[in-house]
């Protein structure tokens, strides 16, 4: 069977010289035409550099370079002790080290701190602990399945993929998890969505805002969390929060602030991201129907179809590093303070890892991506407990909804950060 | 037979070997790392000495 033609940069008459990663608007453009961009970066300019976006109110830093080889993101991967988080792995510029640390908690913090609080944290995330959560996120996902069946029922016979689906599964599972209150997680949802936006208009109705909205929501959620902190020590429960405040290493614990940063933390990698690979995977699945087809009837292939749909989508476009000192990587020389961009979405599709990248086949096996982050001490904590809301949530979507069909085509966010679609229109046929 | 050993400073308990070789590698209810006494199939043990996030796991020949 041939792979479907992708096309690359040259064919849609780009040239590298046009290509400026830092263009917003850019990351809007359909998978086809960002992937030529980063397929031709890839063969061209393996370290390709490019200008900071301006962002009000923040210092305009030297730049970075677009790191879209395979090899070359591992390299730097697993190296943290040359290739620093603390500076910044969430944003393009620096920022101010106590907003840094408060919105990225872990993922921009270096060891000896990040080994400690990873460790803490590690112990709720076991897949031991996250098998024990299987019927809960089955029961979150037939009720999420229900209650988008009968939206469709009451209205015209359409839903949105991702209001309707995709947003509430991992939300209520990390609301669940973490034991937040119902009446609290509309507030949740709206302000992760600000933190998460990349400045996308729709969901930051300035950019002179941006970075007020940003810590208005950051404020939010962290006095949620705090209440919920103070509430647990009193009165203990089963949940992550409990787990939490009790959680100890070297007899040290986490502090109000340090279970803040990582509510928070939680909330954006934990919930976006598998909205995120769930809505596309919904739209793959519809692109390709004959793999959509196959892994219906096949429960056997949820292992290798989960991985596929990570690799696919890559979630989360790009983290940040940042040069302790001078380094080479594949014969250049960097020096010190050099900032890269680890594009994940183009080195899961990196023609030297992966034959025919550019085909979503849910039986690639082996499926070595990085979906989920390179090798390193950063890999993605929660990545047991996304691969099993991806895997229910498809499984649940075939039992319950064989019928779902997409009708039109997706609004994609703004964000060179998050791949994410904010609307995927559908029909329930029944 | 093959053996596998663990850099505790290392290990960040991804869990990413228990998901590839449950029969061989388990976290517990600490999250600290345990290698059971099964002798698994050798090429999932290598594929998940590979795939190890942080590095911790490596591959020594017993010499007996």
């Amino acid at each position: 069977m041939s792979a479907p033609a992708v096309p690359s940069g040259t064919d849609f008459g780009i040239s590298i010289d046009d290509v400026d990663l830092s263009d917003r608007t850019f990351w809007a453009q359909p998978p086809e035409v960002k992937h030529a961009v980063l397929d031709l970066l890839r063969a061209e300019s393996p370290f390709a550099y490019f200008a900071e976006p301006v962002i009000p109110y923040l210092p305009v830093g030297p730049g970075y370079r677009a790191v879209t080889r395979y090899a070359d993101l591992e390299a730097i991967s697993c190296r943290p002790d040359l290739f620093s988080s603390g500076a910044g792995a969430v944003s393009i510029q620096d920022m101010p080290p106590d907003l840094n640390e408060f919105y990225g908690s872990l993922i921009s913090m270096d060891d000896p701190r990040h080994a400690k609080i990873r460790r803490i944290v590690a112990k709720a995330f076991t897949p031991k602990i996250l098998q024990g959560l299987v019927g809960s996120v089955q029961a979150v996902a037939e009720d999420v399945v229900a209650h988008a069946r009968r939206t469709a029922a009451e209205g015209d016979g359409t839903i949105d993929v991702v209001a309707d689906i995709a947003a509430p599964v991992p939300l209520r599972v990390i609301c669940d998890l973490m034991g937040v209150p119902e009446e609290d997680r509309a507030m949740v949802l709206q302000q992760s969505n600000v933190i998460l936006s990349g400045g996308d208009p729709e969901l930051i109705e300035s950019e002179d805002n941006a970075v007020a909205a940003f810590l208005q929501a950051g404020e939010l959620l962290a006095g949620l969390m705090t209440r919920m902190a103070v509430e647990r020590r009193a009165r203990p429960t089963e949940d992550l929060t409990t787990a939490l405040v009790n959680a100890e290493v070297d007899g040290e614990r986490l502090t109000d602030q340090e279970i803040a940063s990582f509510f928070i933390l939680l909330l954006v990698a934990g919930n976006e991201t598998t909205r995120n690979a769930i809505s596309q995977g919904v739209l793959a699945l519809s692109e390709h129907p004959d793999q959509r087809d196959r892994w219906a009837a096949d429960p056997g292939l949820d292992r290798t179809a989960v991985e596929e749909i990570v690799r696919w989508t890559s979630p989360i476009t790009w983290m940040r590093r940042t040069s302790t000192q001078e380094v080479e990587l594949s014969g250049q020389t960097f020096p010190a303070g050099t900032k890269f961009l680890l594009f994940y979405a183009a080195a899961n599709r990196d023609p030297a890892v992966f034959a025919d990248p550019h085909r979503f086949n849910l039986g690639r096996d082996p499926n070595p991506h990085v979906g989920f982050g390179s090798k390193g001490p950063h890999f993605c904590l929660g990545a047991h407990l996304a691969r099993r809301e991806i895997a229910v949530t498809f499984r649940t979507l075939f039992e319950h909804l064989p019928d779902l069909e997409v009708v039109g085509p997706p609004d994609r966010l703004q964000s060179s950060f998050v791949n994410g679609l904010k609307r995927l229109p559908a029909r329930l046929a029944r | 037979m093959t053996r596998v050993e663990v850099d505790r400073d290392r290990c960040i308990s991804s869990g990413v070997c228990e998901h590839l070789a449950p029969e061989a590698f388990e976290l517990d209810d600490d999250g600290v790392l345990q290698l059971l006494p099964a002798e698994p199939d050798p090429a999932v043990v290598a594929e998940a000495v590979r795939a190890c996030p942080s590095g911790a796991l490596t591959l020594a020949d017993r010499a007996h």
